[in-house]
This record gives structure tokens, sequence and C-alpha cells, in this order.
């Protein structure tokens, strides 16, 4: 029965665990108003939420699915790919911020933590313009408040968190107008029916038209991402932000914007056929802002004192890595059928993505644990002769920076070889192959400079002794168990990559 | 769970899982004297563990996983439509691993348990234990992989667990030194086995490195590639020269001597430096198709025995006549291997495992007796500074003359038989076709060379435990039931091993004659067991003359010792200074790579501020780009706005 009705009757059941999570955050916003309830209450809520969400995914699945280019949601492998991936990050970020709030305003915080959890999920999952972009704005809306919550009284948390709401209501609106560009062209807002709709048009007259909406689908998407030049807020907004929000924003917006692009542009790979020049003209976009992203991000990251803001810039530096794979992914349309490839691009985006949420996450988890408000860790200088006075930490920053440096055996290292090698692997009938040689050397030399920043932190924590008083001992909380998780991924990932190529590879099999 | 699969999983599991308790022991202060309980259980299981793998050895090999027909366990896998490049992990227990690991695993827990005593209150101990687990995890790891690149691992993790152990004592400049040594030597060895195992795999269609899909391919590759494929052989052969101290590359053994002394017995007498002879005899499907090759291995085997027994001859170091022994002894190993071919290759090769089984009994046992010496002599092994202590330490004294006559070659003790077996194939060799004058000449040198060994065993016995009694000062000899009862369980190995298992019985050359890569190897030709009688006898007289000759020089005074020497200076002084080696590869290949080393400083300080000119490029960048980071968040809304609309103008305009 691939009935009409079937088809929204199992697009609801595909939304359950969003809902079933959104509807925690209500009980979360309600328990916020009454007395008494303080940070730990709201954490394992918070938690048991997400392990209903998880349950509800594998008891409420729909067996038979709809038809593709009528429903609004898709329960594909990407997607389920993408939830997998929101709700383990929803869990180590709640552990993350377990005390990153003041009791009073703890539950607030979680609820807008599982709302914009349940947003990054229902990206992966979303079949139709209007709602991936009401999913992507379920991810952006409680990060505002997020940023805001924790600090309320600091000027420099304020100042972050406009800077962030202006830029990404514009980036929104960007969005938005490359949507309504895109239906325009189309006549509809199915996303299945667009990818069958659309390279036939770019192969006419609209080719221009398509562009213009694909620029600005790219700038919208390339500020969640962090891409150059819309990524000039993350620094100021990762100094002025708390720890355990920044986390989130480094990973998750990442997670929903690259789901974005991978399911928005995988018509280029059918369109080559019939509009060989668009779709050049497509890769050259990613090419460039690929190139550029990755060298800005690390050639401004040689300049940070300043442990966040280095970060900020590292993650732009890793966005124009991950922007590799998206540049590579129409060739693989020109590929062989029998022919066998090390990782294409988006296989290699989605090993990456969860290898940088591992290290990314892992790292501000140690420095939130070592930061406190007498004896601040903010800069390279506070880390000095970390491995003397807390040597557990110093090792597990060690394990996150090498990763983000690339050292084999580490998920940093599988992550950037599988990137590289899908662009080296461009097969020899597609178009701009030298091109590919060259960005994936371009990524080489970024790697390298990129490597001196990271260094300089792990030359001050094993090589330096302390310039100040040392951090006081601090106990081990909640933020530990995603410590050590992060940095079990990150050693497992890099060790033994094979399972995680396969789970990605069926992921966007799909596509 | 207890399926012989699992087992084998276990046996290399096992230990590494000691190494990681003797770690996680050594960071907690009040276990850190405990370290040494976690590396004897797993030892110990890992011992049962093998033994009931070996038990299960019948027709069938044993493997893990279980299934071979499904998916390899694969750390990576690069595949091409005509390329596959896999790092799969597979175990495979046959006869051949099944032997070694016998070995292996039981005297390693022994010297385990002896270590126990020996180690007690050094600096280190839980690192000690951690270390010798990792050693039994990478050896048997060594044995049991079923590919040549897992082989690899392991004995790249032997090299490691060794350069480790020999520099355990790391304060001292020359166990730094001698530890370095031994890496770098054997590396070189190394990188040989690597490209070979390379070379093998682009032969063998460039799809595999499991052994039994290039030996499968072995004959068609010799076919195909008449010289590449003897080539490949040597490069291998190159491996087991170093790993196995041969002739050029054997320096390293005796100077890794500077390692505690259980670590001498377990790693550089009984089961790593037998590594070589393990590759050979794993790999004798391949070189028994090349008989030039074979004649090297023989030839190099041959020499390697002479030139260190002959250097054995005048040491003063207890430990170094039994470090140059065990060079020697690994010389007769690789002359029996490089007799398969001429002579029935299960039988050339079963004699050279033979001889390394009973060998690692004999020489674990003569290696803990001078250990207990040393520990009883306040770390002095000296031998001019000792005499008579036969007295003193009786039980050491009783489990050193065991393996002193054992090695001797003694009739019906462990090494005579397997000697034995080694001369036979020497002498079969004699008759072949090709090379055939070469084969006799090489067991003349092996028969001069028995004679030698007993004449140099029985010097360092007699000067240690016979004479007037004399010991240096604060030495207080003692013995300890945890030292003693490893020395007497191996002493017992060294007496009756070798006359159990094979002389009468043949048990061990049916047993290891089944594995695969033998049963190809032979091609069909049947191995005869007799007993050559004249042979026999003659070897057992060589063997009783060295020892009377050592009698009669060193048992009561050695004034008759001193005045030969003063009559032969040069063949004395020759002997006494290692043949100049070490002081002839010092000149000839140290000092050009310390000179190339000096000009490749010169270069790289150009070429470092070259580099940090090429560094200051980014750094220039960034101080370009940095006012656009002004904190005003119009400025960057307006910078989003313009980089859209500089995107949107180059495709639609200049791209099109």
């Amino acid at each position: 029965m691939n009935s009409l009705e079937h088809t929204l009757q199992q697009a609801f059941q595909l939304a359950v665990p969003e809902v079933a999570l959104v509807g925690v955050a209500c009980v979360l916003f309600l328990l916020g108003t009454a007395r008494g309830v303080n940070r730990h209450l709201a954490g394992f809520i918070a938690l048991g939420g997400l392990a209903i969400a998880a349950i509800s995914h594998f008891t409420a699945l729909p067996r038979v699915p709809g038809i593709e280019t009528v429903t609004p949601l898709l329960g594909d492998k990407f997607a389920m790919f993408v939830r997998m991936a929101a709700f383990a990050t929803g869990a180590a970020l709640v552990l993350f911020a377990w005390n990153e709030c003041d009791d009073r305003r703890s539950s607030d915080y979680m609820a807008c933590l599982l709302i914009a959890t349940a947003g990054s999920s229902l990206v992966g999952t979303a079949n139709d313009l209007i709602f991936l972009f009401l999913a992507l704005e379920l991810v952006s809306i409680p990060t505002y408040v997020m940023l805001y919550l924790p600090g309320l009284q600091s000027k420099k948390g304020q100042e972050a968190v406009v800077k962030y709401f202006m830029l990404s209501v514009m980036s929104s609106a960007m969005l938005l107008f490359g949507f309504s560009y895109i239906y325009g062209l189309t006549g509809t807002t199915n996303l299945a029916a667009i990818q069958e709709i659309l390279p036939r048009l770019v192969a006419g007259s609209e080719s221009t038209t398509a562009i213009i909406a694909i620029v600005f689908v790219t700038a919208g998407l390339g500020f969640r991402i962090t891409a150059f030049p819309f990524h000039f807020y993350a620094p100021d907004v990762y100094e002025g932000g708390p720890t355990g929000t920044v986390a989130f924003l480094a990973f998750v917006p990442k997670v929903s914007g690259f789901a974005a692009l991978l399911k928005l542009f995988a018509f280029l790979g059918s369109a080559h056929a019939v509009a060989n020049e668009f779709v050049k003209q497509a890769m050259m976009l990613f090419w460039i802002l690929s190139a550029i992203t990755m060298t800005a991000g690390n050639v401004m990251g040689l300049l940070q004192n300043n442990l966040k803001r280095m970060l900020a810039y590292s993650g732009v530096a890793n966005a124009g890595y991950m922007l590799i794979g998206l540049a590579v992914m129409p060739t693989q349309a020109y590929r062989g059928i029998d022919e066998a490839v090390v990782a294409t691009g988006p296989e290699a985006i989605m090993f990456y993505l969860l290898a940088y949420g591992a290290m990314t996450i892992g790292t501000l988890t140690v420095i939130s644990h070592l930061h406190s408000p007498n004896r601040p860790v903010e800069t390279v200088d506070d880390v000095a002769g970390l491995r003397e006075t807390h040597p557990y930490s110093a090792a597990l920053l060690g394990i996150f920076l090498l990763s983000m440096i690339g050292l084999p055996l580490t998920a940093g290292f599988a992550g950037k070889f599988l990137l590289f090698m899908s662009a080296l692997a461009a097969p020899a009938a597609a178009p701009m192959r030298d091109l590919f040689v060259a960005l994936a050397v371009i990524g080489a030399v970024n790697a390298a400079i990129g490597a001196y920043y990271y260094l300089r932190v792990i030359n001050a924590m094993f090589l330096r002794t302390s310039l100040s008083a040392p951090t006081p001992r601090r106990t081990a909380g909640p933020l530990w168990v995603t410590a050590i998780i992060c940095a079990v991924f990150t050693v497992a990932f890099g060790v033994y990559p094979l399972p995680m190529i396969n789970l990605s590879r069926a992921a966007v099999g799909g596509l | 769970m207890f399926e012989p699969s699992n087992l084998l999983l276990a046996v290399p599991a096992l230990p590494l899982l000691g190494a990681l308790l003797c770690v996680a022991f050594g960071s907690v202060k009040e276990l850190r004297k405990w370290a040494h309980v976690p590396a004897v259980l797993c030892a110990a299981l890992s011992c049962a563990a093998a033994l009931t793998v070996v038990s299960n050895i019948g027709e069938a090999d044993v493997h893990f996983p279980q299934d071979r027909t499904g998916e390899p366990i694969s750390w990576f896998s690069v595949a091409t439509a005509t390329t596959k490049l896999s790092a799969d992990f597979g175990l495979e227990a046959d006869q051949l691993s099944g032997i070694m690991l016998i070995g292996i695993t039981f005297i390693g827990t022994w010297i385990v348990v002896f270590s126990i005593g020996y180690m007690h209150g050094s600096p280190g101990y839980p690192r000690f234990f951690a270390a010798v687990s990792l050693f039994l995890a990478s050896m048997t790891l060594l044995v049991l992989a079923d590919n040549f690149l897992l082989m690899f691992a392991g004995w790249e993790g032997v090299g490691l667990c060794s350069y480790l152990l020999v520099g355990y004592w790391h304060d001292k400049p020359s166990a730094a030194a001698a530890a370095r040594k031994a890496f770098l030597v054997t590396r070189l060895g190394d990188v040989g086995l690597l490209l070979g195992s390379f070379l093998l795999w682009q032969m063998a269609g460039r799809n595999s490195f499991n052994y039994q899909f290039i030996f499968e391919k072995a004959a068609e590759m010799v076919n195909a590639h008449p010289y590449l494929f003897p080539a490949a052989c040597l490069l291998v052969f190159s491996g087991a020269v170093g790993k196995s101290a041969q002739f050029p590359l054997y320096v390293w053994l005796p100077d890794a001597m500077e390692g505690p002394t259980p670590v001498s017995a377990l790693i550089h007498a009984a089961t790593m430096v037998t590594a070589g002879v393990y590759l050979l005899a794993r790999c004798a499907a391949l070189f028994t198709l090349c008989p030039a090759v074979q004649a090297t291995v023989a030839v190099i085997g041959a020499f390697t025995a002479i030139l260190a027994a002959y250097i054995a001859l005048t040491q003063n170091d207890l430990k170094r006549v039994l470090a140059y022994s065990t060079v020697s002894q690994l010389g007769f190993m690789f002359l029996a291997l490089g007799c398969a071919g001429p002579v029935v290759p299960s039988f050339a090769v079963t004699a050279a495992v033979f001889h390394l089984f009973t060998h690692a009994f004999f020489k674990a046992v003569l290696f803990l007796s001078a250990g207990s010496v040393m520990h009883a002599m306040h770390d002095e092994i000296d031998m001019r500074l000792f005499s008579g202590l036969r007295k003193k330490l009786p039980v050491t004294h009783l489990a050193f003359l065991c393996g002193a006559a054992a090695l001797a070659g003694l009739p019906l003790l462990s090494g005579f038989w397997s000697k034995d077996m080694i001369l036979e194939s020497a002498l079969e060799a004699g008759e072949s076709k090709r090379f055939g004058t070469l084969y006799y000449l090489l067991f003349g040198v092996a028969i001069t060379t028995a004679a030698m060994t007993a004449f140099y065993t029985f010097r360092a016995y007699f000067r240690t435990f016979w004479g007037p009694l004399k010991m240096p000062e604060g030495a207080h000899p003692h013995e300890t039931w945890v030292m003693n009862i490893p020395l007497l369980v191996l002493a017992i190995g060294a007496l009756a091993v070798g006359i159990v298992a094979e002389p009468f019985t043949h048990w061990f050359s049916h047993f290891l004659g089944h594995a695969k890569t033998l049963v190809q190897a032979d091609a069909g030709r049947v191995a005869e067991h007799h007993l050559n009688w004249p042979l026999m006898i003659g070897s057992g007289a060589v063997a009783l003359l060295g020892i009377g000759v050592a009698w009669a020089m060193y048992a009561g005074n050695s004034q008759s010792a001193d005045n030969l020497a003063k009559n032969l200076k040069t063949p004395y002084y020759a002997s006494l200074n290692k043949l100049y080696v070490d002081e002839i590869y010092n000149v000839l290949i140290v000092q050009p790579f310390l000179m190339i080393a000096g000009f490749c400083k010169l270069c790289e300080a150009i070429v470092y501020d070259l580099v940090r000119l090429v560094a200051m490029v980014p750094r220039f960048l960034a101080d370009l780009i940095r006012p656009l980071q002004n904190g005003l968040v119009q400025f960057y809304a307006l910078s989003m706005a313009m980089g859209l609309a500089a995107i949107v103008g180059y495709l639609v305009l200049v791209a099109k």
C-alpha cells in the first residue's frame, strides 16, 4: 500500500524520535520554573530524553518506504547516520554542559540543547526545502539562548551572542533566498523531485539562475560550516561563548550544514551527462571555497594565542578540508562502475565529520575542565607545564591535538587521508582532474602549516614549565566521560578505521 | 569459547594483556613489587593455551578466524582492478609454528619465573616484566601469523622489545650503546625482509601476502622471474641474517649481553634469534627452488659457526662466551637449512628446527646459570675474577654442567642428536651434483666447529666451577628456590628433550614433516631415517676430544693454557679481540657514515634557514588578512555580502 495516505503517515512516524525530544524539552522548560530543581535532575532528564528518542528510533521505524517525491521526510541510511551522530553528540554535550549553568538555568539550557539536537537530526531526514530550512533554524535558534544563558553577566558573552544572532539571521536570509530561486526554477519544494528536475533545467538557459541559487544556498550553509568569507563570527563567538556551547557550535552546525549540502547538491552527479559546463562551474565554486577556507583558517590560526580562538580557526581550516570532498563529489559520475576507490568525497566527509567532532569536543572538554574563574585557562601560556600538574589532562589533550595535526593512528589522520585520496583518485575522465590533484597538494601544505600551532600547545604542555601558579586540581565530573569517549573514538577510528569507513559508505550510498 | 581457534588467539593476546597489566601495576606505587604476578600468570596461561592448540594440530591446522572462506579481518585494504594491498589479521598454527610455540611459551614462562628472583629490587621492576610480556606476545604473533605482513609486525615487535630490554639499564652508557647497535644492525636486515616480502607479493600477482597463497605460486614465479625470485629469497634471508645474528650482521648479539641475564636467555638465546631460522623453515617451499641461494645460506651458516666458535675460544666474559656460542649454533642451523634441496628438505629443515628446539633448552639453562653466577658474584661476570664455585653454588653448577654437556654434544644428550642430524644433512648434501664439493667442505668446517664448541664450553665450565675457590669482593654466594626451580626444569629439558623427541621414535620429524610448506618443498621425496653410526661415533669422539683438551688445560691450574697463549700470540690475540671485526666495521662503515652525517648536517643548516624563510610566508599572509578580523559585526556582515557578490560575479561573468 504505497499510497499517498501511507506516505504522509510514515512521514510522521519518521519524526517520532525528534517529537519525543522536543516533548522532553518542553517538560524541562516547565520544570525550570519550579523551585528546587537542580542541574543534576535537569541533566538526567535530558539524558533520559535522548534515550527515549534513541529507543523510539528503533521501535517506530516505518517498514514500507513512502513515495520519495511526495514525502517531506525520508528515512534512508543517510538520515539514520545523521540521526545517530546527532543523538550521540547530544548525549556527549549534555555531559559536557552538566555544570555549565547554575541550578536555576540548567533545565532551560538542557531543553535548548535537546531541541537543537532534534533539529540537527531532522536535517538528515528532511526531504523538502521548507522542512530542511525549518530543521536548520531549529538548530540555530536554541543556540542563541545557549550562548546567552551560562554567562548572563559577562560582557564578552553578550557580545558573542549578538554577533552570532545578527550574522546567523543574515545567513538564513541568504539560504532562504537561494531556496526561493530553486523553487522558482523547479516549481517544487520536494528534494527528490528537485534532484530529478534540476539537471534538465541547468542544461538549458536556466543555468545562470541555477548558479545564483547554488551560490546563495552555499553561502547560507557556508556560515554554518564556517567557510570563508562567512566564518568571521567564529573566533569572536568561540572566545566569548561558554565552552560547552562552543563545543556544540563547533560541531553540530557543521554536521547539519554538510548534511544539507550533500543532500542538496547530490544532483550534480547526475547532471554531468547533460550539463557538463554547469557541473564544472559548481565544482569550481567548491574548489575555490575549499582552497581559500583552509588556507585562511590555518594562516590565521598561526597568530592566535587564545586557545578557543585557535580552535575556531582550526574549525575553519577543517571545514576547508571537508569541502574537498564536496568539490570532488560530482566526479563520482565519471567513474567506471566496477572501478574500486579508497573513498569517494561524500564518504570521506562523513568519516571526517565524526573524527573532527571527537577531537574538537575532546579538546574543549579538557580546556573546560581545567578552566576556573580564579585561574583561567585561555591562552597557550596557561597550559604550560600541564604535564607535571595534570598528567592525565595533558595526555588527553595531547591525543586530541595529535589527531588534529593528523598523525597516523589517529582519527584525524584517517580522515585527512580519505579526503586527500578522494581528490587524488578523481577519475581520469572527470574535468578539472589536475586541479583536484592541486587541491590535495594545497591540503597537504595546509596540514603542515596547521601542525605548527597545534604543536605549540603540545610543546607548552610537555616541554615548558608553568608560568604562574599551577591550575588547582579539579575533581573529575561528568565532563570526563565525554573526554574519554572522545579519546577512545579518536584512537579507535585511527587504529582501525575500516568499520567506520564502511558505515560512512553505506550512509552516502543512496545519495 | 575454548575452541582451538579462540585459544590460538589467546596465545599472543594473553601476554599482551599481561604487558598492559604490568604497566598498570607500575603506575600504582603499592603494586609495583607485585608486577611479576600478571606476567607470570599470563605467560603460564599462554603456555597452556599453546599446548592445547598444538595437541589439536592433527591432520588439519588451527586457524583464527576459524572460518577461512569468509572475509578476513582486515586492518586496511586498498584494492583496484589489478592490485590488492591488504593488511589482514589471520593466525595459523601448523606443525612448525606449534614447535616454535612450545619452545617460546614453555621456556618463556620459566624464564619469567627465574626473573622474579633475579630482578628483585632493581629499579623499573614493572618495566622489565611489561617488556618481557610484550616480547612474548610479539614472538608468538611472529610464529603464528599466516601472512608476511603480520609476521613482520611481530618481527618488529620483538626487535623493539629487544631494544628496550638490552637498554634496560639505560643510564649505563654501554647498555644504551648496545641497545642502539642491536636495533640498527638488525634493522639493516629488516629492510631486506620487507623488500623481499613486497617482491614476493608483486611476483605472486599483487594480491595477497598470505604464505599459502604465495607458496602455491612458487613454481610459477621461479619460471617467470628466474633472477628476481632468487633475489627476493636473498632479501628475505638478509632479514634472517640480521635477526639471527649471522655473518656479517652478528656483531650486535655479543653486545646485547648488556641486558639483564634472563633477557639474554630468553631473547638472545632461546627465542628471538631463532626467528630467522623459523622464517627460512617457513619459506622452505620457496628456498628449495633456488639451489644457489641455498648454497649461500649454507656457506654463511658454516662460516658464521666457525668464526664465532673461534672468537669464543679465548673470551674471558662468561656471558660473551655463551653469546658467541649462540651465534655459532645459529650458524649450524643455517647450515642445515641451506642443505634443504640437495637433501630431502623435510630432513634438513627438521634438523635445523630440531637443533633450534634443543638449543633453546640448553642455551637457556646455560644463560640462567650464568645469571645465577652473576647474581651471586655481585654482578661480576669476568671468569678471571672467580673460580671453584661448584661447592658454593651446587644447583647452578649442576644445571650449568647439564647445559654445557648438551651444548658440547656429549653423546646421548640433546645437543648431540640435533647436531648429528645437521652433520648428516651436510654430509648427504655433499653427494649432490651441484655444489657437492662445497657441501663436503662445509661438513669439514662443521665438524671442526663441533670440536671447538666442546672445548670452549668446558673451558668456561672448568674455569668457573673448578680450580681453587676465588671470588670478587662483596660477593655473597646464595641460591633461591625461585631461581633454582627453573634452572632444574630447564636442565632436565636440556638433557632429555633430544633423546625423547627424535633419534629412536622420530616423533619430531614425523610431526614436523607434515607441515604444508615442507610437504610442498619435498615434492614427493621421502626422507630416510636411519642412524648413521660412523658419523655418530665420530662426532661423539670429537666432542669428547674437545672436552678432554679443556679438562687438561683448565681443570687444574691454567699454566698450560697461558703457555699456549704465549706461543700462539697472533691467533690468540686475533680471537681475544674478536678478529677485529668491530674495528673493521668502524673504519669501513661507521666512519664513512659519520662523515656523510657531518656533511648532511652542514647541508641541513642551509636548508633549515631556507625553510625558516618559507615558513615566514604564511605568517606574512596572516598579517595581511588580520585587519579583516576587526571585531565589528557590521563589517563581518559586509564581508559576507561582498564575498557572495564576488563569487557570483566570478562564476557568472568570468568562469562562464
